[in-house]
């Protein structure tokens, strides 16, 4: 049998590609996490607000496990008992995490730029954090976005 | 925030400058722009004393110097939140008297340990870089200072360990008669050689060497062999490393006074701050100037001191678009919020303060976020102990009683949802007694019925943005602009809610879209004739006009950010879902209930953590990006009284 008609396997390839919002947050925080030790370099006591704004584009990763997470459970992967999917029903999960895998991952890319530039903002002006950590939040949006579409489409979807 | 000026005769300027810092409530703002004008510049100059100030921030330094090493040494258990010790102003005084002496003699001693520590370090390190760089020669056992005999050349050096040695040795027995090398050692880099050749032929040598990448070593100023002087510098080390240690127990016995030090550092401060603050005085040959801001409220106690030193003063409203420093005052239960203000900006004189309108949106919007009974508890709990025990001020105080209501909230919504540490009760009666218990929302369960919170969400977010809206109107009509509040809000508000009406009002009230319909058309054209009221003619007023319905946009996307309070409260819920699941993977035997309480322990944390920073993080955004949108102008100046500001010591000014 063709795999590619398999519901089954079409759900949790959606599992997966929402899952792969973890790369974009790998990325991200990778990059906050390079300019975090830039600036913890010049001043030790700046580890805790730059590890703040580090961990901000690490939600994506989160969100895309959460969705990964809705769906697993709801086709009983994890109870055990998987129930069969037509082609259909494993289609609609797998659009259903397109938003959060791909827009997790470009989000969490560019949010990782911004927390790293807010970094560098904190190394300068230590009491400006709050403003590094909405311009960080503005990114974020989509991502929340992003997460709440592909969760109300996965809540619709019936099997 | 009124304007004071205060002119007083010289003799009792010091005096006035300690009675207004106690006081703490007065500004003394620079004068230096009158010192250009011409009005005033031929009676006055500028106070100050530079010199005091810059011998008392030696002493500072000093000081943080000698406190910072003594920190080292201190073996004491610290709090966990370090907070300032009462103390009463006599006492103070008292102190600082009485100490003078002997705090100033440890504070000499503790440098001048400090400084031989650092010579001691630094011998170190010489020592240390010799050492090692004899180290390739123990093997070498003619001394070091002796280079040459009657008749032969002695020197040592280092060849490249890339060189062929084979070939060199060829070469050597080859082009020069007589002569000895000798391998003393090699390691990576180089080879380490000994040669003994006739002193005639030594620049030959020296010259077929060098093709080899030969170059010499010398010791300057050893003696003896290489062996010899390592034992000797090895010696060196050890003696120094005693004297560090002696050193350390001497400052590790000078902790004891560590107490007296930082008191006399706050007292340094304040005579710092005092003279510093002479730089903002302007003087005549016989008497001073001081310029300022006072709070409303604390006028009469500063007239009350200014009466017994019997200055001349006035007090008055700052003139109209005059900038003055701002001061929040706000009740004590929303005043803990005014740091969440702070953290934007400070209201613009002529604004208002926001902190009052935003405190209960931001305490709902945490508690939407999280939504957890047991992360609430936790966070309320904790923030109250701490508050209680430490007692900390400032900043993390306001924060904390921030975190405290935020908690609170938490623990409310969660009940609302069912949620207490997630499903981690569910998890383990299921886990332990096969039971399935749960617990049942009083509200909903935003996991099964998502729509109805989110629509909820919108509702809380119109309801946030109306409020920013008609603190909005309440300015304009305040600054009498009637008709613009009218224009700009009143009609937006019909617009808005009529469009809401037309598309979703047949859900709860039926028929109320026809309602919703006609509302909607005539606030549009209300709009479409007001909003293009700035230009001059019709044909561009009707254009903007019509341009500004495209303002519904700003207000669609500000509504669909408030989705966020769901999304972000799903994010806790299902985290915990993941830990719980993770959790009872192992059965219902010893390991499994391990396992379990393990991954109970580190999931919460982890899940804590991250979606409380998103919690704060977000209801702060939609307080500063869509609520302070609405009407909020920060850029204030914050009111910065001559206070003591002390370090280590909270100076309580008794009463008479």
């Amino acid at each position: 049998m063709n795999i590619l008609t398999n519901g089954n396997f079409l759900a949790i390839l959606g599992a997966s590609v929402a899952a792969l919002a973890g790369i974009g947050s790998a990325i991200g925080v990778g990059i906050a996490g390079s300019a975090a030790s830039g600036v913890v370099a010049e001043d030790p006591k700046k580890f805790g607000s730059t590890l703040i704004l580090q961990a901000l584009p690490g939600t994506q990763g989160i969100y895309g496990l959460l969705i990964a997470f809705i769906i697993l459970n709801k086709i009983g992967l994890l109870g055990g008992s998987m129930a069969e999917l037509s082609a259909a029903q494993g289609g609609y999960f797998l659009a259903a995490s397109l938003p959060i895998g791909i827009v997790g991952i470009i989000s969490a890319i560019h949010q990782g730029k911004v927390a790293a530039s807010g970094i560098m903002l904190v190394g300068k002006r230590p009491e400006e954090i709050a403003k590094a950590m909405v311009y960080a939040a503005m990114v974020e949006t989509y991502a929340v976005l992003a997460l709440l579409i592909s969760f109300l489409m996965i809540n619709g979807i019936a099997i | 925030m009124n304007k004071i000026s205060i002119i007083g005769l010289n003799d009792i300027k010091t005096e006035l400058v300690k009675e207004i810092m106690d006081l703490g409530v007065v500004e003394i703002s620079s004068q230096d722009s009158k010192l250009t004008d011409p009005e005033w510049i031929n009676y006055v100059k500028k106070d100050g004393n530079e010199n005091e100030v810059l011998n008392l921030d030696m002493k500072i330094s000093n000081l943080n110097e000698v406190l910072t090493s003594l920190e080292k040494y201190d073996t004491r258990k610290r709090p966990l939140f370090s907070t300032r010790k009462a103390i009463s102003s006599d006492e103070f005084d008292e102190a600082v008297l009485n100490n003078n002496s002997h705090v100033n003699e440890n504070v000499s001693t503790v440098l001048e340990l400090n400084k031989s520590f650092r010579e001691l370090c630094s011998e170190e390190n010489k020592l240390e870089a010799v050492i090692l760089s004899l180290k390739p020669w123990v093997k070498y056992t003619i001394p070091l200072n002796m280079t040459e005999t009657k008749y032969t050349s002695i020197f040592i050096g280092a060849i490249p360990s890339i060189a062929d040695i084979e070939k060199l040795k060829a070469e050597m027995s080859q082009e020069i008669g007589k002569f000895y090398m000798n391998l003393i050692e090699s390691d990576k880099d180089q080879f380490y050689f000994s040669f003994i050749c006739l002193k005639d032929e030594k620049e030959d040598v020296y010259d077929l060497l060098k093709k080899y990448g030969f170059s010499p070593i010398l010791f300057k100023d050893i003696e003896g062999t290489a062996a010899e002087n390592i034992l000797k510098y090895e010696n060196y080390l050890k003696d120094i490393s005693v004297k560090k240690e002696e050193i350390e127990n001497k400052l590790t016995e000078l902790v004891i006074f560590k107490e007296e030090i930082q008191l006399f550092y706050d007292h340094i401060i304040i005579e710092r701050d005092k003279n510093k603050i002479l730089n903002n005085l302007l003087k005549t040959d016989t008497t001073f100037y001081i310029e300022g801001w006072i709070p409303e409220a604390k006028k009469e106690s500063v007239k009350v001191v200014l009466d017994e030193y019997q200055c001349w003063y006035d007090i008055k409203q700052p003139e109209e678009g005059e900038e003055f420093p701002v001061l929040m005052k706000n009740n004590s239960f929303v005043q803990p919020f005014e740091s969440i203000t702070e953290l934007y900006s400070l209201p613009s004189p002529s604004n208002i303060d926001p902190t009052i309108f935003m405190t209960p949106f931001y305490i709902l919007f945490f508690g939407l976020m999280l939504a957890d009974v047991g992360y609430g508890a936790i966070m309320s709990i904790l923030c109250f102990l701490v508050l209680k025990k430490y007692k900390p001020e400032g900043g993390l105080q306001k924060l904390l009683k921030v975190f405290f209501y935020c908690g609170i909230s938490t623990a409310f919504w969660g009940l609302m949802f069912g949620s207490v540490l997630g499903d981690a009760i569910q998890a383990a009666a299921k886990l332990l007694f096969n039971s399935d218990f749960i617990i049942k929302p009083l509200w909903l369960n935003p996991m099964e019925d998502p729509m109805t919170l989110l629509i909820f969400s919108f509702v809380f977010g119109v309801i946030h943005l109306f409020t920013g809206m008609a603190v909005n109107a309440y300015m304009l009509v305040r600054d009498g602009k009637k008709l613009d509040a009218v224009f700009d809000i009143g009609f937006w508000y019909g617009f808005i809610i009529g469009i809401a009406l037309w598309l979703f009002g047949n859900i709860i009230i039926p028929g109320s879209n026809l309602v919703g319909k006609w509302m909607t058309i005539v606030f549009a054209i209300g709009l479409v004739l007001t909003q293009g009221r700035a230009k001059t003619n019709v044909a561009s007023k009707l254009i903007s006009g019509v341009l500004s319905l495209y303002g519904i946009t700003g207000y669609l996307s500000d509504i669909l950010s408030y989705s966020r309070l769901l999304a972000l409260g799903l994010a806790t819920g299902v985290v915990s879902s993941v830990v719980s699941i993770l959790g009872s993977m192992g059965g219902r035997n010893v390991l499994g209930i391990l396992l379990f309480a393990v991954a109970m322990a580190v999931g919460h944390s982890f899940n804590f953590a991250i979606n409380a920073l998103g919690a704060f993080v977000h209801a702060a955004r939609l307080q500063y990006v869509e609520f302070f949108g609405k009407f909020y102008e920060g850029g204030g100046e914050a009111f910065n009284p001559l206070v003591k500001n002390t370090k280590y010591y909270k100076i309580i000014k008794e009463d008479f």
